[in-house]
């Protein structure tokens, strides 16, 4: 037994460790924008954004305790068979959901759904890894290739931000939205708010462009011969491509002119403050102020380009010129 | 090739790299060696411009460390210490991205990947992501980037540590054809009897000062020996507790 504790109490300092990150919402566009709904008295704008952010969140936080255990280490243990099997029934009760959904159970409140979605978690967190051919395939290797030299770049970014949960939470609104545009039941003037609510859970990302590239993929950019704008317009034609992407159903002219002042504004934290993103989680922004600014400048790009005329991107694409060469030049004498 | 004068790097009141001059001639394979933290890592960083020297000067293929950078890392390839791989790009997609960054077209980066992937014993995991492969493996994808430009020096640190005998032997035939050729290959590691075998050229350094510095001929004994001497003897500790009666 006094193995099976020292292998759970580890498991416990892991999982502690892992909740940190877990709050890194908090410094996201997408929970700030929701704080300042509370502030302006709209609480059930706060509840909604923050119902969006949790479900999202729900994902990465079903996941098996006992998969940080690494498998060999597992084997190598002198555990018995019946202490690997008190590990297995435990273990998941290190899981904060697992107390939550126990909790519903009991309450009687669970409802078919409820036993749909904990059977879709199940499958997600511990069948789904436990697969062996699971942990080598990555689940973004199949991706378009994209013209010039700087194809696998490129390719390497969008399976970053499509490893952050704000991509996620932009595709969870913009589908929604599609649906509601299939049906015919979404009015002209939702374009604008629904746009900018994409934007908005992507928009963190722009400010945090190297935080999921380690340390060595940036010493692989300081050996790269490229010029430091085309490490950005790297970085940033993924980025590009996923607004583009999210916002097609809604207002894509206006999207791009969000996307393009936010990668504007976001190359300055980028490259001047880079921090370490995990994966899985939600990008953190560096500055309170960067990001009210960020988004200031998104709501006007946005609204603009689509109330008034398309002609708006012009401003926008030469302040995201001007930036990609201003930080790309810094990103050349400083390196990260 | 290389060559560097009075090169020296400080972090706050720790000199990492004393005065370092050096010479290093085309095609020749000089063995940079000496104990963890003697500053063998520093000066590759510096000669490859990924540090800026605190004082002195040192060139690459005649080019000033910090006159021309991109001319520089066109010209030379690097084995870093932490290998500077992606994890989300596939062993092939490293090899890629690198002959494409470097100019070549897109047959000859397909073919030189192709060729690469099999002297490396990569084929098969090519399509697995740096972030899922074995150290050996993220070490021979670093290797191959290193080498697919086709470049006329080559900055290895610490190419053998962590490999397999095999592809241990593969690196060490590889790197003595390419020198042939005329590629100036500069190397640091620990194990001694590989670099014994290949160097033409051997410089010890400890505490960041070059301590030795000859050509392979002129060594006096066994390098082994020579390092023991020069750089770090071995101290044992008795741990008396190993193979004692267990509790």
């Amino acid at each position: 037994m006094a193995r099976v504790r020292a292998v759970l109490a580890a498991l416990w300092t892991a999982i502690r460790r892992d909740m940190k990150s877990i709050g890194s919402f908090t410094s996201n566009n997408f929970f700030l924008v929701s704080v300042v709904f509370l502030a302006l008295k709209d609480p059930e704008a706060f509840v909604s954004l923050n119902f969006l952010i949790g479900m999202v969140l729900f994902f990465p936080l079903s996941t098996d305790p006992l998969r940080k255990v690494p498998r060999v280490r597992l084997a190598i243990w002198p555990l018995t068979p019946r202490e690997h099997q008190l590990l297995r029934i435990l273990s998941p009760w290190l899981n904060p959901v697992t107390w939550l959904l126990a909790i519903l159970a009991l309450r009687g409140s669970v409802t078919l759904g409820l036993w749909a979605l904990v059977a879709g978690l199940f499958m997600i967190g511990f069948v789904v890894p436990a697969l062996p051919w699971s942990a080598k395939k990555g689940v973004w290797r199949r991706l378009p290739n994209f013209p010039g030299p700087l194809n696998q770049l490129i390719r390497k970014n969008l399976r970053e931000i499509l490893s952050t949960l704000d991509f996620y939470t932009a595709l969870l609104v913009s589908g929604a939205a599609l649906i509601f545009r299939i049906s015919g039941r979404m009015p002209r003037e939702a374009l604008f708010p629904l746009t900018l609510l994409v934007m908005l859970a992507l928009s963190t990302n722009a400010q945090s462009l190297f935080g999921l590239d380690g340390e060595g993929g940036l010493s692989r950019y300081r050996l790269l011969p490229i010029r430091g704008w085309q490490i950005l317009a790297a970085k940033d034609a993924a980025f590009l491509l996923a607004a583009l992407v999210l916002t097609l159903a809604l207002a894509p002219l206006g999207g791009l002119a969000a996307a393009l002042v936010a990668l504007a504004q976001g190359h300055y934290a980028s490259v001047n403050h880079r921090h370490e993103e995990t994966r899985w989680r939600f990008s953190t922004a560096t500055s309170f102020g960067g990001s009210i600014f960020q988004l200031i400048l998104m709501a006007m790009a946005a609204s603009a380009t689509i109330n008034f005329s398309p002609l708006i991107l012009v401003p926008c694409l030469a302040a995201y010129v001007w930036s990609t060469w201003w930080f790309g030049r810094a990103l050349e004498r400083r390196p990260l | 090739m290389i060559s560097c004068h009075e090169l020296t790097k400080r972090f706050g009141a720790f000199t990492a790299v004393d005065r370092l001059t050096l010479d290093v001639a085309p095609g020749a394979i000089c063995a940079f060696l000496g104990p963890n933290g003697a500053g063998k890592s520093t000066t590759v960083k510096m000669l490859t411009g990924l540090l800026a020297p605190s004082s002195g000067e040192a060139a690459v293929c005649g080019l000033k460390l910090t006159a021309d950078p991109l001319a520089l890392k066109r010209r030379i390839g690097v084995l870093p210490e932490d290998l500077g791989l992606f994890d989300d790009l596939t062993v092939e997609e490293h090899l890629e991205l690198t002959g494409r960054i470097y100019g070549l077209s897109r047959e000859a980066t397909h073919s030189r990947t192709a060729q690469l992937l099999r002297a490396l014993n990569l084929t098969e995991g090519r399509d697995t992501f740096a972030g899922h492969c074995s150290h050996g493996m993220r070490k021979k994808t670093a290797f191959a980037m290193a080498l697919l430009p086709n470049p006329e020096v080559l900055f290895l640190d610490e190419p053998f540590e962590a490999i397999d005998p095999v592809t241990s032997k593969i690196m060490r035939d590889l790197l003595v054809a390419v020198a042939a050729r005329g590629v100036t290959v500069f190397l640091t590691s620990h194990i001694l009897p590989v670099v014994e075998r290949i160097a033409h050229q051997l410089v010890i350094i400890r505490g960041g000062k070059m301590v030795w510095n000859s050509s392979a001929g002129q060594l006096p004994g066994s390098l082994e020996e020579l390092y023991f001497n020069l750089a770090e003897s071995p101290v044992t500790e008795e741990l008396e507790w190993l193979g004692s009666e267990r509790s």
